[in-house]
C-alpha cells in the first residue's frame, strides 16, 4: 500500500512537471498567438449567424481580457476545439470543467462547488436540452472574468441582480422597486440580492423541497438576516418579527407541516417587498384585508385592527399584554395555593403517623 | 338400613293388612287354640285379643307415617320459604354519584385527555417531545383534526350538562349543593388549622367539601373561556367579520394560557386528591363505580350522612341491611 502510494505521489509529481512545462510552453507562445486570433476577433463588427437566426458578436476586447482573471492563458487554452485558421468543424462552447476543478494542476481555484451546479435549475436544464439555460459563462462572463468581489465583475453583488436579470427580466423590473435593491442601491450593501437568497451555485426552483424558498423552508432563509441584529439591527428593523411568527399559528404550522400555510412571503411579497408605510406594500394598513383575503376568504377591514405580529409579553401588544399577565399571575397564584394545600396536607399526615410510633 | 327395611314392612303391613311377624304370631296363636279344641269363650277371647293387638299395632304404624310426613314437609317448607342466603354487604354502600352524572365525567375525562394531548405541543412547539408528536400524528392537519373532535365532545359534554342543572332533579339539588357558601370559607380555615395541628378536628362537610366545590368551578370557568375561545379560532374567518384581529389574538392568548392552568390544575389538584392522596391511591373508583362507602360517607361527608339518615328514620320505608340508595334521578321531568 504504501509503496503503491508513494509511486502515485511520484506519479502526480511528474504529472505537475509536466503540466507546469506546458504552461511555461503556452505562456511563451500567448504572445504571438493572442495578436494572430485577434487579427480577426479584434474587430468590432466581428459576427456570425447562427442556424436561428441569432446574430452573435466574435469581437474580442483586449483591453478586457487583459484586465481578467484569465490575462495570463492563451486563447486556445479555453477554445480547445481551434486547431486551424480558418477554423474547421464546429466550434462549441468553452467547458470550464477543462480547469475548474478540485486538484486542478493550472492555478485554478482549488474548489469543487461547480459540481453543485449540475444539480441546480440551471445545470438540470441545460443537461436536458434546453439551450437557453444557462451555463457558466452566461453568469460569470466569457472575456471579462472578474472574482466576484471585484466591483467590476458580473458577479458583484451590485451587479446580481442585472445579470440575473438578463434572463429574468420581469423578476428583475419588480425586484428594482422593491425594498431590498432600494436599501443597496443606497449603501446598504447589507441588503439581499437574487443570490442571497434563492442561493448561488444551488439554485432549485422554489417547488422543491431543497430549494432555499420551499414554502416551508422560507421563514428560515429570511431569518438568515431578519433574525439578526448584526445584520438589520443597525437599519432599524426589529429581528423579534422572526420570533413572533414563529409563536404564531402560521409559523406553527409550517414547522409542522402545513402545507397551505403563510410563510413571510405570502403577506410581505417575493420579489416586490416594500416596508409597511408604503401604500404599495402588501402590508401596508390599507392592503392588509387584500392580502389576508388571499387565504381567509371574506377578509375585512378588522384584519387590520391590531398588530400582526404579536409579542404577548411585549407592552405594546395592548390588551393580549394584560390578558397573558392576568393569566400569569392568576396561574401562578394558584398553583402555588393547590401545591401548598396539598403539601400541608401531606404534613398533617406523615406527622401523624410519625407521633403515632 | 334397619330403618328402610322397617319402612318398606310397615308399608307392606298397612297394605296388605299385617307384617309378617305379627302375621306368623298370630297365626301361630290361632293354630294352637284350634288344636286345643276352639271353645266358644276361647274363640271370643281370641278375636277380641287379635282385634287389640292390630288396632294397636295399625295405630303405631299411623302415628309413625305421620310424623314422618310431617317432618318432611317442614323440612321442604323450611328450605323453600328461608330467604336467599343474601350476601349481607361488609360495609353498607350509598350511591354518590348517579349513572347520567358519571357519564358526563367519562366524557368530558376523554375529551379533556385528547384536548391536552393536542394542545399542549403546540403551546410548547419548540419542545423536542413536540416534534415527536407531530412526527407520530402526522402533522399539524391531523393534531388539528383530533383537537376538534375534542372539542365536540367537549362542548357537547358542557351543553348536555347546562340541560342536566335545569331539567333533572338531582342536577338542580347538586347545584345548589355545589354553590360556595360563607362555610367553605370557615372549612377551609378549619382544614388549615388541622393541617397545622391546632386542633384534630376536621371541618365537617356536606355533599360537597370546598375542595371538590374548587374542582367543579374551575371545571366551569375553564370550560367556558376554552369553549368561548376555541369557538372564536374555530371559526376566525367568521369571527374576524364581527371581532377585530386583536380579539382573535386575545381568544388565542386566553385558549393557551387556560389549557396550561386547565392542565395544571388537573395534573397536580385533581390527580392529588383522587389519586396521589394517600387514602386514594391508587384510585378513588366512586366516580366510574358511582358507590360509597358507609365509612367513607361519614368519614368525609358527615353531615350528609346525618340528613340521610334523619331522613331515612322519618320515613322508614326502606327496610334494615338492605343497601340504601340517594333519591334516583334517571327521569327528568316526570318526576318532579
Amino acid at each position: 500500500m504504501r509503496g503503491r502510494s508513494m509511486a502515485m505521489e511520484t506519479g502526480r509529481g511528474v504529472l505537475f512537471a509536466l503540466g507546469a512545462a506546458l504552461a511555461l510552453l503556452i505562456m511563451a507562445g500567448r504572445a504571438e498567438a493572442l495578436p494572430k486570433c485577434l487579427v480577426c476577433h479584434g474587430k468590432p463588427t466581428l459576427s456570425k449567424t447562427l442556424p436561428s437566426g441569432r446574430v452573435i458578436s466574435l469581437f474580442v476586447d483586449e483591453k478586457q481580457l487583459k484586465l481578467s482573471v484569465h490575462a495570463g492563458r492563451a486563447c486556445t487554452d479555453c477554445h480547445g476545439d481551434i486547431t486551424a485558421i480558418p477554423h474547421k468543424g464546429e466550434i462549441r462552447r468553452v467547458s470550464c470543467v477543462r480547469c475548474h476543478y478540485r486538484g486542478n494542476p493550472v492555478g485554478a481555484p482549488q474548489t469543487d462547488i461547480y459540481v453543485e451546479y449540475a444539480k441546480s435549475v440551471h445545470g438540470v436544464a441545460a443537461a436536458s436540452g434546453n439551450t437557453k439555460a444557462p451555463v457558466c459563462q452566461d453568469c460569470h462572463g466569457n472575456h471579462n472574468i472578474h472574482p466576484p468581489k471585484d466591483p467590476t465583475s458580473q458577479m458583484h453583488k451590485a451587479h446580481i441582480p442585472e445579470t440575473c436579470g438578463r434572463c429574468h427580466l420581469a423578476v428583475f423590473s419588480e425586484f428594482r422597486e422593491s425594498i431590498h435593491w432600494q436599501a443597496f442601491a443606497g449603501g446598504k450593501t447589507d441588503s439581499a440580492v437574487c443570490t442571497d437568497c434563492h442561493g448561488e451555485h444551488t439554485i432549485r426552483a422554489h417547488a422543491s423541497p431543497e430549494s432555499s424558498t420551499y414554502i416551508s423552508r422560507v421563514p428560515e432563509t429570511c431569518s438568515r438576516c431578519h433574525a439578526s441584529v448584526a445584520v438589520v439591527g443597525k437599519y432599524g428593523i426589529k429581528t423579534e418579527q422572526v420570533a413572533t411568527y414563529g409563536r404564531s399559528f402560521h409559523g406553527i404550522a409550517i414547522k409542522y407541516g402545513g402545507k397551505t400555510v403563510a410563510n413571510c412571503a405570502s403577506c410581505h411579497g417575493v420579489h416586490d417587498i416594500r416596508p409597511s408605510n408604503d401604500p404599495k406594500s402588501a402590508v401596508h394598513m390599507d392592503n392588509i384585508p387584500k392580502t389576508c383575503g388571499k387565504c381567509h376568504t371574506g377578509a375585512n377591514v378588522n384584519y387590520a385592527k391590531g398588530k400582526i405580529h404579536v409579542d404577548p409579553t411585549k407592552k405594546e401588544a395592548g390588551l393580549v399584554y394584560w390578558v397573558s399577565l392576568f393569566f400569569k399571575y392568576l396561574t401562578i397564584s394558584v398553583m402555588v395555593g393547590l401545591v401548598a394545600h396539598i403539601s400541608l396536607d401531606l404534613f398533617r399526615r406523615f406527622r401523624r403517623r410519625g407521633s403515632a410510633d | 338400613m334397619d330403618a328402610e327395611r322397617n319402612e318398606a314392612q310397615a308399608t307392606r303391613g298397612v297394605e296388605a293388612g299385617l307384617p309378617d311377624s305379627l302375621r306368623r304370631e298370630l297365626e301361630g296363636e290361632i293354630r294352637r287354640a284350634v288344636e286345643a279344641e276352639l271353645t266358644e269363650e276361647l274363640s271370643q277371647e281370641l278375636r277380641d285379643r287379635i282385634v287389640a293387638r292390630l288396632k294397636a299395632e295399625l295405630a303405631e304404624e299411623i302415628q309413625a307415617r305421620i310424623a314422618r310426613v310431617k317432618a318432611e314437609l317442614e323440612a321442604e317448607i323450611l328450605a323453600r320459604a328461608a330467604p336467599v342466603p343474601a350476601p349481607v354487604p361488609a360495609v353498607r354502600e350509598f350511591e354518590r354519584f348517579s349513572w347520567n352524572f358519571r357519564t358526563q365525567h367519562m366524557i368530558l375525562l376523554g375529551s379533556c385527555l385528547i384536548l391536552i394531548i393536542t394542545g399542549l405541543p403546540l403551546k410548547f412547539h419548540e419542545a423536542r417531545i413536540s416534534q415527536l408528536f407531530f412526527d407520530l400524528v402526522g402533522g399539524v392537519q391531523m393534531s388539528t383534526l383530533l383537537h376538534r373532535i375534542g372539542a365536540v365532545g367537549l362542548i357537547a359534554v358542557g351543553a348536555y350538562h347546562f340541560f342536566y342543572l335545569l331539567a333533572f332533579r338531582q342536577g338542580r339539588r347538586d347545584f345548589w349543593e355545589l354553590l360556595p357558601r360563607p362555610r367553605d370559607a370557615t372549612d377551609l380555615f378549619q382544614m388549615l388549622r388541622y393541617f397545622l395541628g391546632k386542633t384534630n378536628d376536621k371541618p365537617r362537610f356536606g355533599r360537597f367539601s370546598y375542595v371538590e366545590k374548587f374542582d367543579y368551578w374551575a371545571v366551569y370557568w375553564g370550560m367556558v373561556i376554552m369553549i368561548g375561545s376555541g369557538l372564536i379560532l374555530w371559526f376566525l374567518e367568521t369571527s374576524l367579520q364581527y371581532l377585530p384581529k386583536f380579539a382573535a389574538d386575545i381568544a388565542r392568548e386566553a385558549h393557551s394560557d387556560e389549557g396550561l392552568l386547565a392542565t395544571l390544575a388537573i395534573i397536580i389538584w385533581h390527580f392529588y386528591n383522587v389519586h396521589l392522596n394517600p387514602e386514594n391511591f391508587p384510585m378513588n373508583w366512586t366516580m366510574f363505580t358511582g358507590k360509597i362507602s358507609e365509612e367513607e360517607m361519614r368519614r368525609h361527608h358527615p353531615l350528609e350522612y346525618e340528613e340521610l339518615m334523619a331522613a331515612r328514620a322519618v320515613h322508614p320505608a326502606v327496610p334494615r341491611g338492605v343497601p340504601a340508595r340517594r333519591a334516583e334521578d334517571s327521569s327528568p321531568m316526570a318526576q318532579s
